[in-house]
C-alpha cells in the first residue's frame, strides 16, 4: 500500500519544501509559483504524451486560452473575483477542448502532431492581431488577486500554498485517474490501439475524454499562471511555449507519474540560472532536449533509474512457460456459458466479396455457423482465410455482400461495435499490449465488457468481478503463474494463449480463432485442442488451422476455401473424402506435373551453407539452430506449415532478418550480420511472398532496379536477352507498368528482376501463390530449366510441385530442422508425406 | 476592373502556393523516404533566408540563390547523417520530439548569431518594378518567384519521375526491403533526398526573404502553412501536395480580396472543412504506418 502512494507522498513534500529550498537558491517566491504551474501543466499533457502516445504540439494552446479568458472574464464579468475567472477559464477551455479534439482526433499519428500544432498556430496568430479584444502585442494587464474566504491572495506567499494546494490535488486526481479504468484503456491505447478497438473499446472516445481531461488541468495552469503575473498575452500560444512543455515532460520522463513534474522543475532552474549567465538559455535548452531524445528518451528518470538499477533488487518475473500451473479439467467460466442453444444459425454470410487491387482476396463466400460448434474453415495459404476473418470482425468493410449476427446485421460496422454486438477474435499474427503484464491484458479485456468501463474515480485493479473474471480466464487459458510476466516476453506459445484469452474476455456470441495452435508445442496443441471442444460445447467457435488431422478430430463442421471461394461446405467426412479437396490441400499426388520425371542438375559442392543460425522477431524466437546446405544447381524444397520460419529463414539468408547466431557461408564466405544489399551483390536473388513489384514502375524499370548494383559478377550474367528465353511473354508487356499485368506476369516478372544481374542462388518465396494452373505450369518449366544456372531453394504449400520440382527437402517445424531428406521420397511415399509434414 | 482585381488575389495566391509548395514538397520527399517528419525543414528554410543576406552582398542575389540552397543542402546532409538516420526505424514520436528540438536550436542559434530584430533585405534593383499586360499589372519579382519555384518543382518532378536516382526513390518508398534485397543500399539515398528536400527549403528561403522578411522565428512561421498544406494533400504523396498547395494558396488569395484579415485563418477553416469532408485528405493516405 506504501508503494502505491509514494508519488503522492513525494510530490507533498516536493511542495512543502519547494518554495524554501528556491528560496535558498536565491530564486523568489513567483518563480516558486511558476515551478509548481508548469508542474500542473506538464502532468496534464503527460496524459496524452506518455500515457495515451499522442504527442501534442499544441498544449501551450489551452494554457494561453485559459489565461486569456480569466482574465478577460475577472476585467467584463466577474470584477475583483477570482474564483469565477478562474471556474469560467477552465469550463471555457475544456468546451474548445471538446469541439477541437473531436475534430483533430479524425487524424491519427503524425498528423495528429501537426493538427495540434496548426490549431496554436492559428490561436496565436488570432491572439495576437484582435487587437482590441486580446491587447495584442502589449497583452492584458490589470489581472487582480483578490481574498478569498479571508484568505489574502494578493500575497505571494498565500498564493503560492494556495497553488500548492490545488496543484496536490490535481495530482491526486490525476493519480486516481490512471488507476483508473478509462485511465488504463488510454494506456491500452498506447500500447496497441487496434487490438483495444477489437476489445470492444470506442477508442476514439476515450482519446477524446484524454483529450479534454489533459487540456483541462493545462488549462488550471493557464488560470493559475495569469493570476500569478497579472497579466496576459499571446506568448503561451505561441509554438515555442507548447515545444517548451513538451521539452519539460521529455527531459522529465514521460513514462513516470511525477516525471513531467521533474521536468517543470528542471526548466526553471534551467532558464533561471543560465539566463543570468547568457540570454541565449534557451538555444542550450534545446540542445539538452535533444540530446535527451538521442541518449535518454526515458529522460531524468529514465537516467536516474540506470544510474541506480546496480543498486537495486532485480525481480525478473518468470516468462517461461515453465513457470506455471496448468489447472486440471479446466472447466468454461460459469460467465461465458448461455442457458439454451438457439436453433437459428448465429454468424451468417452471404455474398462477401473483398478485392486488394485487382485481387479478389474474398470472392463471393456463403456459409453459416451453427450454435454450440467448432466449425472450422481451411484451406491452403492465401485462400482468403483470414481475409474472411478480417471481414467478419470489421477490420476492413466487405466491398459486398450480407453477414448477420444472430438475425442482426453487422457488416461494415466499426469492429468495437462488432465486437460488442458479440464477435471476439483472435489473430494469427500475435497482437497484444506488448508492454503491459499477462493479466493486465486480460483485465483490460474483461474490463470491456464491465459498466465500470467509463469510471475515472474507481480503481481499475480494485473492482471485485473484474478481478474474479480475470482470475478465472487466466486459469481457464492456462497461464496461471505467469500472470505478471509482460505479453512480448511470453514464448509465442504463451502469446497464443494469450491472444485466444483476450478474445474469449470479450463474452463473444460467437468466437473467431486465427491459428490458436500454431507454435503450440505437442502436448500443448492437444490440451488448447481439449479445451476449444470445451468451449464450443457452449460458445460456437470459428476456427482457422493448418493442424488439418487435429482439426478433422475436434470439428463438427467444416468449410473449406481456396482461391477466394467455398470448395466445399460439409461434415469432415466431406471434406476428409473429397478429391478437390485432397488436391488443393494434401496434393494430389497425381498432376500432370509432378508425374513428369525430372532431371536433377545437383552438384556436390555446397555452394550456401547455413550453420546453426537462429533468428528473433522482437521478443519472439523464430528461427532455432536452423542449419542446411544448398548445392551447386541444386534445388531444395523448404517446407512445413504456416509460422514454421520457412519465409523467416529466406529473409535471413538475404540479409532482411539478420540472425542472431549462426554463420551464413556463400561459397565459404560468412555473410552473417551483412547489409541485405552486401548480401544480394554477392549473387543472391530474393522473389519475396507477394512479389514485392514496384507499383508505377515497368518491366524495364523493375529489372534495371535488379541490375543497378548487381554488375559484380557473382555468379551467372542475366542480361534482358537471357531474361527473355526464360520468360518471353516479359518482352510483350516491357513498357507496361508492373501493377497492370496479370498475376503470371507479375510472378514471371519479381523472379526475372531476382535474377536480373549477377546471380547465383535463387530464393522463392510462394512463386505459385494464386495463379492460374497454365501459368503454374510455364513457371514450373522454367524453374526446371533454372537448375542448370543456379541453385534456388523454394518455399511453397504446392507440396506436388515443390517436391517435383526439387531434389532434396528440409522440413521446418516450429524454427526447427525435423527432416531432410530427398524429396522424391516425400513425392512418392504418402504416409511418409503425412508424417513428417503433419499433414 | 473587379476581374483583374480578382486575377492578381489568384495569382498572388498561385505564389503563396508555389512557396508553401518547395517546403511541403521537401517535407514530403523526407517523410516517404525515412518516415521522418521533419518539423525542422522550417528552420532550413530561415537559414536560406539569413545566408541570402549574407551572400546577396558578396556574390550578388543570382549567385545567393545557386549557393544559399547548396550550403542549406551539406547542412542537411550533416543532420542526416549524424541525427536523422539513427531515427527511420523507432517510433515516429521520437523523430517527431527530435526534429522540434533541433527546430528550437536553429531559431535560437539565429538569434545568438543575427540578433532577434529582422535584418534589412530589399528586392534586388533589376528584378525591381512592375510588368503590365493591357490593365493588369503585377510586380516582376512576383513573377520572378513564380517561376523560379515551377522550375524548382519540375526539377524536382523530373528527378523524381525521370532519372534512374528518382526510381530508387520510388522503389524505396514502397518497399525499401526489396531494394535492398536487390544489392542497393538506401543510405546514400536517403542523405541525397534529405539534402534535397532541405535545399528546396532553402531555396524558398532566398526567394522570399526580400518580400517577406528575414527574422529568427520566420521559419515557424511557413512550417505551420507547409503543415496545413500537407495535412490537406497527404504526406506521402507528390500530386497531392502540389494540388493542396495551389488549393491552399488560390483560397487564401480571394479570401484577402473579399476580407484582408481572414487571409490567415481561411486557411486554417479548410484545412478544417477538409477534416470534416475527407478526413483521411484530399487524396487519401497511403502510407498506414504514420496514421
Amino acid at each position: 500500500m506504501r508503494d502505491e502512494h509514494a508519488p503522492l507522498l513525494l510530490a507533498a513534500l516536493a511542495l512543502a519544501l519547494l518554495p524554501f529550498a528556491l528560496d535558498v537558491a536565491g530564486l523568489p517566491l513567483r518563480s516558486a509559483i511558476d515551478v509548481v504551474v508548469f508542474a500542473i501543466a506538464c502532468m496534464g499533457l503527460n496524459v496524452l504524451l506518455g500515457h495515451t502516445g499522442l504527442v501534442s504540439f499544441g498544449h501551450g494552446a489551452w494554457f494561453g486560452l485559459s489565461a486569456y479568458a480569466a482574465a478577460l472574464s475577472q476585467r467584463y464579468w466577474f470584477p475583483e473575483a477570482i474564483v469565477l475567472p478562474f471556474l469560467f477559464a477552465i469550463v471555457f477551455v475544456a468546451a474548445g477542448a471538446l469541439l477541437s479534439g473531436a475534430l483533430i482526433l479524425r487524424r491519427r499519428g503524425v498528423y495528429f502532431s501537426l493538427l495540434t500544432l496548426a490549431l496554436t498556430a492559428l490561436l496565436f496568430t488570432i491572439g495576437y492581431r484582435w487587437t482590441e479584444l486580446t491587447g495584442g502585442e502589449s497583452g492584458l494587464g490589470g489581472v487582480t488577486r483578490s481574498s478569498v474566504l479571508g484568505l489574502d491572495l494578493d500575497s505571494d506567499r498565500v498564493y503560492y500554498w494556495a497553488v500548492a494546494a490545488i496543484g496536490m490535488a490535481i495530482c491526486y486526481f490525476l493519480w486516481r485517474f490512471h488507476r483508473s479504468p478509462a485511465g488504463s484503456v488510454l494506456v491500452a491505447i498506447r500500447e496497441n490501439e487496434e487490438r483495444a478497438r477489437f476489445l470492444g473499446y470506442p477508442t476514439n472516445r476515450y482519446k477524446l475524454i484524454g483529450f479534454v481531461l489533459s487540456a483541462s488541468v493545462v488549462a488550471i495552469a493557464g488560470a493559475l499562471s495569469v493570476f500569478n503575473h497579472r497579466f496576459a498575452s499571446a506568448e503561451p500560444l505561441a509554438v515555442a511555449f507548447s515545444g517548451e512543455l513538451v521539452a519539460m515532460v521529455v527531459i522529465g520522463g514521460m513514462r513516470s507519474f511525477l516525471g513531467p513534474a521533474l521536468g517543470a522543475l528542471f526548466f526553471i532552474l534551467f532558464r533561471e540560472f543560465l539566463s543570468i549567465w547568457t540570454p541565449h538559455w534557451l538555444f542550450y535548452f534545446g540542445l539538452l532536449f535533444v540530446g535527451f531524445i538521442v541518449f535518454s528518451p526515458t529522460g531524468l528518470v529514465g537516467v536516474a533509474g540506470r544510474v541506480l538499477a546496480p543498486f537495486r533488487k532485480h525481480t525478473i518475473e518468470a516468462a517461461a512457460m515453465a513457470g506455471r500451473r496448468i489447472a486440471e479439467n479446466a472447466k468454461l467460466p460459469q460467465i461465458y456459458r448461455r442457458d439454451a442453444a438457439s436453433e437459428a444459425p448465429v454468424l451468417l454470410a452471404r455474398g462477401l466479396i473483398k478485392r486488394f487491387g485487382g485481387i479478389h482476396a474474398v470472392d463471393g463466400i456463403d456459409f453459416m455457423v451453427k450454435d454450440r460448434t467448432l466449425h472450422a474453415l481451411i484451406g491452403p495459404n492465401g485462400a482468403g482465410k483470414t481475409t474472411a476473418f478480417n471481414l467478419l470482425s470489421g477490420l476492413f468493410p466487405p466491398d459486398a455482400g450480407q453477414i448477420e449476427l444472430a438475425g442482426r446485421s453487422i457488416a461494415g460496422l466499426k469492429p468495437e461495435d462488432i465486437t460488442t454486438a458479440g464477435v471476439g477474435r483472435s489473430f494469427q499474427i500475435t497482437n497484444l499490449f506488448g508492454g503491459l503484464s499477462a493479466k493486465e491484458n486480460l483485465r483490460l479485456a474483461v474490463q470491456a465488457r464491465s459498466a465500470k468501463r467509463f469510471a475515472m474515480w474507481a480503481t481499475a485493479e480494485g473492482v471485485d468481478d473484474i478481478n474474479k473474471e480475470t482470475t478465472e480466464l487466466v486459469a481457464f487459458v492456462g497461464l496461471t503463474g505467469m500472470e505478471r510476466a509482460e505479453a512480448a516476453s511470453l514464448s509465442y506459445g504463451g502469446q497464443r494463449l494469450l491472444d485466444m484469452g483476450l478474445a474469449i474476455a470479450t463474452r463473444p456470441r460467437i468466437l473467431l480463432l486465427d491459428e490458436p495452435l500454431a507454435g503450440l508445442a505437442a502436448a500443448e496443441r492437444t490440451r488448447i485442442a481439449s479445451l476449444l471442444s470445451i468451449i464450443a460445447t457452449e460458445i460456437p467457435v470459428l476456427l482457422v488451422e493448418h493442424d488439418i488431422d487435429r482439426v478433422f478430430q475436434i470439428a463438427d463442421h467444416v468449410t473449406v476455401m481456396n482461391d477466394g471461394k467455398v470448395l466445399i461446405d460439409g461434415t469432415v467426412e466431406d471434406a476428409r473424402n473429397d478429391a478437390k479437396v485432397r488436391e488443393v490441400y494434401i496434393g494430389s499426388g497425381a498432376a500432370a506435373l509432378a508425374a513428369k520425371p525430372r532431371v536433377s542438375a545437383a552438384g556436390t559442392t555446397p555452394i550456401l551453407v547455413v550453420d546453426r543460425v537462429d533468428t528473433f522477431y522482437g521478443k519472439s524466437h523464430i528461427l532455432n539452430s536452423v542449419s542446411l546446405d544448398v548445392r551447386e544447381h541444386e534445388i531444395l524444397a523448404l517446407l512445413g506449415r504456416n509460422g514454421a520460419g520457412k519465409s523467416t529463414l529466406l529473409k535471413t539468408v538475404i540479409g532482411i532478418a539478420p540472425p542472431a547466431a549462426g554463420a551464413i557461408r556463400l561459397q565459404g564466405e560468412d555473410t552473417a550480420g551483412f547489409a541485405s544489399a552486401e548480401i544480394a551483390r554477392r549473387g543472391i536473388g530474393y522473389v519475396p511472398q507477394g512479389r514485392g513489384l514496384f507499383a508505377g514502375m515497368s518491366v524495364a524499370d523493375n529489372l534495371a532496379l535488379g541490375r543497378l548494383k548487381r554488375m559484380t559478377g557473382a555468379g551467372i550474367h542475366w542480361s534482358d536477352e537471357r531474361i527473355a528465353s526464360y520468360f518471353p511473354r516479359l518482352t510483350d508487356r516491357w513498357y507496361a507498368p508492373a501493377d497492370y499485368l496479370s498475376g503470371g506476369e507479375q510472378q514471371m516478372l519479381a523472379v526475372a528482376r531476382a535474377l536480373a544481374g549477377d546471380v547465383r542462388v535463387l530464393l522463392l518465396d510462394e512463386p505459385f501463390e494464386g495463379l492460374s494452373p497454365a501459368v503454374t505450369e510455364e513457371l514450373f518449366e522454367a524453374f526446371d530449366r533454372l537448375r542448370y544456372d543456379v541453385a534456388i531453394i523454394i518455399v511453397d504449400h504446392h507440396l506436388d510441385l515443390a517436391l517435383a520440382l526439387s531434389d532434396r527437402t528440409v522440413v521446418l517445424e516450429r524454427g526447427s530442422v525435423t527432416w531432410t531428406g530427398p524429396s522424391h521420397a516425400l513425392r512418392d511415399d504418402l504416409a511418409l508425406r503425412r508424417k513428417v509434414l503433419w499433414m | 476592373m473587379q476581374l483583374v482585381f480578382i486575377l492578381e488575389q489568384v495569382l498572388n495566391g498561385l505564389l503563396v502556393g508555389a512557396y508553401y509548395l518547395l517546403i511541403a514538397l521537401g517535407l514530403s520527399l523526407i517523410f516517404a523516404l525515412g518516415g521522418v517528419v521533419n518539423l525542422a525543414h522550417g528552420g532550413f528554410y530561415a537559414i536560406g533566408a539569413y545566408l541570402a543576406v549574407i551572400l546577396a552582398d558578396r556574390i550578388g542575389f543570382a549567385g545567393a540563390l545557386v549557393a544559399s540552397p547548396l550550403a542549406v543542402g551539406l547542412i542537411g546532409i550533416a543532420i542526416e547523417r549524424l541525427l536523422f538516420r539513427r531515427f527511420y526505424r523507432s517510433d515516429p514520436i521520437l523523430s517527431l520530439l527530435l526534429t522540434f528540438g533541433l527546430a528550437m536550436i536553429i531559431e535560437q542559434a539565429l538569434r545568438i548569431v543575427f540578433g532577434a530584430a529582422p535584418l534589412p533585405f530589399s528586392i534586388p534593383s533589376e528584378l525591381r518594378g512592375q510588368i503590365f499586360i493591357g490593365d493588369f499589372i503585377y510586380s516582376r519579382y512576383r513573377l520572378v518567384i513564380l517561376g523560379v519555384a515551377v522550375a524548382a518543382v519540375t526539377a524536382t518532378w523530373f528527378i523524381v519521375y525521370r532519372t534512374a536516382f528518382g526510381r530508387v526513390v520510388r522503389a524505396g518508398v514502397q518497399n525499401p526491403d526489396v531494394v535492398g534485397a536487390l544489392g542497393i543500399s538506401l543510405a546514400p539515398y536517403m542523405t541525397a533526398i534529405a539534402a534535397l528536400g532541405v535545399g528546396l527549403a532553402g531555396l524558398a528561403g532566398v526567394l522570399l526573404a526580400p518580400i517577406a522578411g528575414v527574422h529568427p522565428a520566420m521559419g515557424a512561421e511557413i512550417l505551420t502553412a507547409a503543415f496545413v498544406v500537407v495535412v490537406i494533400g497527404g504526406l506521402g504523396s507528390f500530386w497531392g501536395v502540389i494540388a493542396a498547395s495551389v488549393l491552399v494558396g488560390v483560397v487564401r488569395g480571394i479570401t484577402i480580396y473579399f476580407n484582408p484579415s481572414w487571409g490567415e485563418a481561411s486557411m486554417y477553416l479548410l484545412m478544417a472543412l477538409v477534416l470534416l469532408v475527407r478526413p483521411r485528405g484530399l487524396f487519401g493516405e497511403r502510407i498506414q504506418r504514420f496514421e
